[in-house]
This record gives structure tokens, sequence and C-alpha cells, in this order.
């Protein structure tokens, strides 16, 4: 039976008040991708709606610092050549170790110039040259300054612009909504779940097509420069409808974190000249990357300052120093104020006059969801798009500058595919909705009574630290191996506890319970994916396998959960332009 | 070193006030506090919390009787009186409970908006005052092929405003807003002068009318405790002056 529903109406079923919504595309995250969406959606005259567990402008693309990769062309590379599309895809396939999928990177570089464009015309504030155009600068694996910025703010800037031109177009947002499951009927896609946490209701959405854009998954480790709320929700209720994740073991550490907190010090502080200095005061770099320096790609940099700390060159807690002070106070202010503030607020240094202690940290999830060029999933009617999805843009490692440029390109495009594809649907059957929101109220009354006396915050400390020590930036069989027994056990442990505050509003450690609940799947599969990969490629280095293996592994892990486990299987890269050679900086 | 937490939800007929011993630690920010709280102590505190690294705006909140993001409050420097900042007083800071500022961390909500539970304000109604200014950008020209040209010098003085992360700590600091309950208050100003001296936008005073109005520029008394809270030192009496003038000489003509 299909019931046919005004926007937003309010149904009320005869057993308990269960509030059912409807809009014709569901986008879950307020982030960039998901605001980017929101607009596209809106100017094509279809009702779209964003689910949000915070404000949006809480989300974490507020945080990003560096900026935005596209060919503009508006400073000279270093002899006086003019940057192109191509040579920002060359960029990018070779920082992927060549596990991008190339019709994926061709497509987003193609649309980069327009996309900064368009930001612009929609009001942000970019740096400018003296020539009144949008500045550039130079990025780590980028053969010209090709990173548009605003200041150290840039995601700042651009989301609060997005955000700006939501609320313009009044497009609805359900603020502070957790979003519990994807609701199927036929085989489809037809909405989702989701608890309102100031009241702790359960709310259904039903519509014609639901894109997730919930970001990474950051905080599965303890060292991580993510928000605290990036914790891959939106990949842990895909796998649980079926959806496969694709790369999931292709975690990036960023090589330069705040010692302490691991807060992100951008990668632009070296764009605009900053060095790397172990506790020698020697510029270590010089021995890994004597072309590229100081700015290799991330993976090259992480590798390198680990290896400086554990062959006794860091400083005893676990650290080197990142050295601006010869940039002078001027272009300190001007051009990375924010990390400066940062600096000084959290580690108590200021940049103008002392090297900033730093160390790698987790930063950015590669893998995701697994997603076609289109952002389409597996499930018809689910999409998903910017960091918890995986187009493949990115492959085995991201160049800094390319997520933001990411989220807004494909938040686009994927929007227009929806768009294309809603016009050609009916509504869907409501009745599924209600069931499935009946089974997360019962799955949240048996976790509140739940008699487990053991603090589950332990649960959450463990995994992170576990996953740092035996899926960080070094690894081997055996660590992975004793990692993974580790998840399971955690696995078993949580699913005793319960928290013990048993109320059903504003109740955010019940929320963090699920959060958790779906992180140790993210841990799990994360683990698999890494294990079966027998090769160091990208952010993926073993020791036990130290070399790229093109013959059997130049192909992207595919996991998805049958039968309550994990399944892991493989597709193959698109390849294109660029033939696979090795990696030299 | 003790944290002191304000606590209330529905049903209570007052709010109380609960005690905590701290567990030192180096580095400890007072969303840290609040974290070992509801770890350690009870898991029903509800406070806002998102990217700890005092970008994205969410933990505003009373600290010590000084609005701050509990995230970038450092616990040390906060009881060795190093993060002293003079407020022009106003009701909402006036003494609620005894505390010890050298040994104890006072964290209560944000004022000048309504408490949900606990530390969680209801920011509807900060969120409807910026939306009241119409924060959207409005370009004079169709947008060209490429990027519109901006003088650089003009960046400055804009990014003090874009800045903003609207975390309402000068809402809660402002003493107008708490008397006035109509006052569109420090940062919705801010926002709305932002747009107004964007050289890509017409150069008349149109976006400025917006805000001509009691509730608007000419409700301001210069207390400047919006700007002394500011994480982001962004200056909205700077604007309100600014923008006062020009309406003025706009009148004169």
């Amino acid at each position: 039976m299909t019931v046919s529903l005004k926007h937003d109406d309010e149904v009320v079923t005869a057993s308990s008040l269960v509030s059912i919504h409807y809009h014709d595309v569901i986008i879950i995250g307020g982030g960039l991708t998901g605001l980017r969406v929101a607009i596209q959606v809106s100017d094509a005259g279809l009702d779209g709606a964003v689910l949000s567990k915070v404000h949006p402008l809480r989300s974490h693309s507020v945080a990003a610092q560096g900026g935005m990769n596209a060919s503009l062309g508006n400073v000279p590379g270093e002899d006086g050549t003019t940057d192109s599309w191509e040579m920002h895809a060359y960029d990018t396939v070779k920082g992927s170790d060549y596990l991008a999928d190339q019709d994926a990177v061709e497509l987003m570089c193609r649309e980069a110039t327009s996309t900064v464009y368009e930001l612009e015309h929609m009001g942000t504030v970019w740096s400018r040259l003296e020539n009144g155009k949008i500045a550039q600068r130079p990025f780590g694996g980028a053969g010209f300054p090709r990173t548009c910025y605003a200041a150290d703010r840039t995601g700042h800037n651009a989301l609060h612009t997005l955000y700006e031109q939501v609320l313009d177009r009044g497009i609805p947002t359900y603020e502070e909504f957790f979003v519990t499951s994807l609701v199927k009927d036929n085989g489809r896609c037809i909405g989702c779940t989701a608890i309102e946490i100031m009241t702790g209701n359960v709310h259904g959405f039903l519509s014609k097509a639901v894109l997730l854009a919930t970001g990474g998954f950051g905080r599965i480790f303890n060292r991580s420069t993510n928000a605290l709320i990036n914790t891959g929700d939106g990949h842990a209720i895909a796998l649980d409808a079926g959806v496969p994740l694709k790369d999931m073991e292709f975690v990036q550490f960023h090589p330069t974190t705040l010692y302490g907190t691991n807060i992100l010090m951008s990668e632009g502080a070296r764009g605009e000249g900053g060095i790397l200095l172990n506790s020698k005061g020697e510029r270590f770099m010089e021995h890994y990357a004597p072309k590229s320096m100081d700015l290799a790609p991330r993976d090259v940099v992480a590798r390198s300052i680990e290896q400086e700390i554990k062959e006794g060159r860091g400083h005893e807690e676990g650290y080197v120093n990142l050295d601006l002070t010869h940039l002078g106070e001027d272009r300190i202010m001007e051009r990375l104020p924010g990390i400066r503030q940062i600096a000084m607020d959290f580690a108590g240094v200021d940049p103008i006059k002392d090297p900033v202690p730093v160390q790698p940290g987790q930063h950015y999830s590669m893998g995701g969801i697994d997603v076609d060029i289109h952002g389409a999933t597996l499930l018809p009617g689910l999409y998903a798009a910017g960091e918890c999805s995986c187009i493949s843009v990115h492959g085995a490692n991201r160049l800094g500058g390319n997520s933001l440029l990411e989220t807004v390109v494909f938040g686009r495009l994927v929007a227009d595919k929806i768009i294309e594809e809603n016009n050609k649907l009916a509504t869907q059957n409501i009745e599924p909705i209600k069931i499935a929101v009946h089974e997360v109220e019962s799955k949240i009354e048996e976790i509140l009574e739940r008699k487990g006396a053991e603090n589950f915050f332990k649960v959450k400390d463990d995994m992170s630290k576990s996953m740092f020590n035996n899926f960080g930036i070094y690894r081997d069989d055996q660590s992975m191996h004793e990692g993974l027994n580790e998840i399971k056990k955690l696995q078993r442990t949580l699913s005793n506890l319960s928290p013990n505050n048993k109320n059903r509003a504003v109740n955010q450690t019940l929320i963090q319970f699920l959060e958790l609940e779906g992180m140790l799947k993210i841990a799990e599969v994360v683990a698999y994916g890494a294990i079966a990969r027998r090769e160091s490629r990208g952010s993926h280095t073993r020791t036990d396998h130290p070399d790229r293996d093109d013959n059997r592994f130049l192909k992207h892990t595919i996991a998805f959960l049958k039968d309550g486990n994990i399944n892991i299987t493989y597709k193959p890269v698109k390849l294109g332009m660029f033939k696979p050679k090795e990696r030299v900086y | 070193m003790k944290l002191k937490l304000y606590r209330y939800h529905d049903g209570m007929t007052e709010p109380r006030y609960d005690t905590f011993e701290l567990e030192p630690s180096s580095g400890l920010t007072v969303l840290g506090a609040l974290f070992q709280f509801q770890q350690k102590f009870d898991d029903s505190i509800a406070f806002h919390y998102s990217c700890r690294g005092a970008v994205c705006g969410t933990c505003a909140m009373l600290i010590n009787k000084v609005p701050r993001l509990a995230c970038r409050t450092q616990v040390a420097a906060l009881l060795n009186d190093e993060l002293h900042i003079p407020l022009s007083p106003y009701p909402a800071i006036e003494e609620t409970v005894d505390w010890n500022p050298e040994e104890d961390v006072l964290v209560e909500p944000l004022p000048h908006l309504p408490v949900i539970r606990d530390l969680i304000v209801d920011m509807n109604k900060f969120f409807d005052f910026y939306k009241y200014i119409e924060p959207v950008f409005k370009p004079s020209d169709p947008a060209p092929k490429k990027e519109r040209l901006m003088d650089s010098s003009s960046v400055p003085e804009l990014e003090l405003y874009t800045n903003c992360i609207l975390c309402a700590a000068c809402f809660g600091s402002c003493p107008i807003n708490g008397s006035d309950l109509q006052y569109l208050g420090p940062a919705a100003l801010a926002k709305l002068y932002r747009f107004y001296i964007d050289p890509r936008e017409s150069d008349d005073n149109s976006r400025l009318k917006r805000a001509d109005e009691p509730r608007g520029w000419w409700d301001c008394d210069f207390h400047g405790n919006c700007r002394r809270v500011c994480p982001k030192e962004v200056p909205p009496l700077i604007a309100i002056a600014k923008a006062r003038e020009q309406l003025n000489l706009e009148r004169e003509k």
C-alpha cells in the first residue's frame, strides 16, 4: 500500500507516536558535500532535506585548512609553465599510487576550476593575488602551485558560504538527528530512520533517494586530526544494509599534527616554506625525498617522520619540529593565522618564535562506501559522496587539497544523477519505514535494559589505541592479527554493556554507544582489508611486504557483510591516461 | 582542582550544581574535563561538542563567569588566572553559587538563551537573528566566466568578519542581549557588515538599512564584551560604529 504524503506530513500511527517525514531526497550529513547536494536538488525544483547529527556548521568540513586544488593557472609553475587539468590528474593518480580510478580522477580535475569559481560566485572569500585573482600555493605531491585557499580557513569559508545558500533557499534541515538505519523495500533504498537527539524520539524518513555524506571514520584511531563526531556512521549503516565498502585499509596519516592533541597543522605550512627538523636540527626530508623534500606526498612524509622517531632522531616524547620561524611574522599572520592560534592555544607555542612539535596522526579515509562514477551504490536509491564514499579519486593516498575539491565537485555531479533518476520514480511504500522505526525502538530498549556493569567508554579507548598500534603507519601480519582479535573481543564485550543513562531525551551517551557499535564494525573491515593486502601501496605500508605488487594487488578491495561475517573480494582498477610506474619524489 | 557543573532538565524546580574532583593531566581543557565527568561520574551530563580544536563553534559556555569555548580553555591556565578577561558587568554573570576561582572550574550554560538540558542551550533565537540579516551573498553584477577580481588589500578587513564561527559567545556576553530580547546582537551585526563591505556587492547602503532600527545598529552601548570574549577576535564594535557613521552621513545629506 502506498500512502501519499505531502511535504513533511507527520503521520500518527495507532500504536504510538511515530513521525514519518516525506522528502524527494534525504541527504544524510550537513558538511560540504551534503550542503552542495542540497543546493543542487533544490535548484532542480525537488524537495530535499538535510539530516545531520550536529548543526551543519559544526560539521568537520569546517576544520579543513589548506585549500582546494584546481588548475586555474593563476600562479605560473617553476619555469613559467601553465598548469592544466591533465597535470592535476597526473599528480593525483601518481599520488594515489595508481589505485585511483582514472575516469573519476579525470572528471574531478576537469570540473575543478568551475567548482572553485562556483564557490567564488556564491560569495566565498578566497585569498587573492596582487592582480585580484584567486591565490594559489604549492602543496604536497603537486607539480604546480595549484591549491586555492582562504588563508588557512578554507573549509570554514566554504562551509559558511554553502550554509548561507542553503538558508537562502529555505531547505529543511533536521539538526541533531542521528541516523540509525537505511530502509529497504523490494531491493531499493526508500529512506532511513533517525533518533532526534533532543527528544529521543525515533523518526522515519521516506524518500525516492537517500544520499550518504557522513564524512570519515577517523575516530576509530586514537591519534586523529578528525572532529570527535567523525565516527563513520554512514559506513556502518551502509554495511548493515548489505552495501559494500571499498579500499577501507587505506587510511591517511597526516605528517604534521600537533603533539598532544593531534590537531591538524596544515600542509599549507610547508607549502608556504615551513620545514621539518629532527632532534639534531637536521632537515631529514632530504634523505627521503631529495627532490620534493618537505612537500613530498603525505604518506611519504609521515613514514619519514615515523622512521626518524623510531631510530631515535625524534624528540623523546615522540615528535619532530615543524619550523616556520624563518617565514617571519607578516607571512605567518597573513597566510597561516589559524594554525598559529591553534599552536598557541593547544601547545603553548608561538610559531613566529618557536618551532611547533608535530607527529603523524590519522587524518583521512581514502576508502569508503563503494560507488560508481555517478555516486550510486549497489543498492538502488542509495548514493554516497564525499569522504564517506569511495568513487576512488584518492586511491591509496590522497593529495592535500583534493578532498575539499571532491566534496563540492561530486556533491554537484551526484546530485545531478539523483535528480535525473528522481523524476522517473513514484512515491515509495511507507509501511517498511514504520516497521523500521519500531525495530530501532526495540533495539534501543534492549540496549538500555542490559545489566552490564563495566564502563563502555573503556571499549572505545581500547579500540582506538589498538587500531593506531596495529593498523597505523607501519603494519605487519602478526600485529594486525592481534589487532583483529582485539576488535572481535571488544565487539563481544560491547554487546553486553549499556549506558548508565537510561533517559531517552538528550541521551548523548546512548548516541556514543551506537556510534561505537558502528566503529567496531568499521575497524573490523579495515583489519580484514589490511591483512589481505600483502603489499605496500600508498598509505598501506607493510614491513613484511615492503613492495608494491601490481600483479596481485592493482585492484580495489571490496568488503561486505554476509550472514554477519565480513567477506572480502576485489574488483579491477580503471586505468587510463597514466600507466603505473614507480613513484619517486 | 574541581569541576562545578550546572545541571538542569525538565521537571527540576531549579538547577543544581554537581562537584567533581578532576584528574589533572597535561593539556586538560574544560571540554576534556566534561568528558572526564561524563565517563567517570555521571554519563547523563549534556553538552555540545564537535571539532575540539576551536573552529566549529559548538561548545561556547559560561566558564568561570566568562563565555568561552570549552575546547579552547585550558584548565591549568584558567586556575592560574592566565586567561583573565575583564567584562562589563551584567546580571547573567552575577554570583549563582559559591566557587573559588583558584581551585574550581565553574561551568554554566551560555547566558541569554533558554536551557534545554545542563549545558545545552537552544540556539534558535541566535540563528533567527542571524537569518534576519539575510546572510547570503548578493553580487552587484552577473557572475563572470571566471572569478570576480577582488583587490587583495580588501581581503584582510573582510576576513576580520568572515572569521566568525557563530559560537554565540558574544551573544552570551552582551549586556544588551540580556536586557533587550529583540536586540540582534554582535554576531548578526558583524555578519551583516561583512556583506556590506564585500567589494563584490553594490556599494550603496542598502545592506545597512536592514538593521537600521532600534534592535539593530542603534541598540549597542559599546560595552565591548563581545570583542573580549570572541575566540576569533571578530570586532563587532568597529562594524557597529562604522555602520552608524555611514547611516548618519546619509541622513545629513
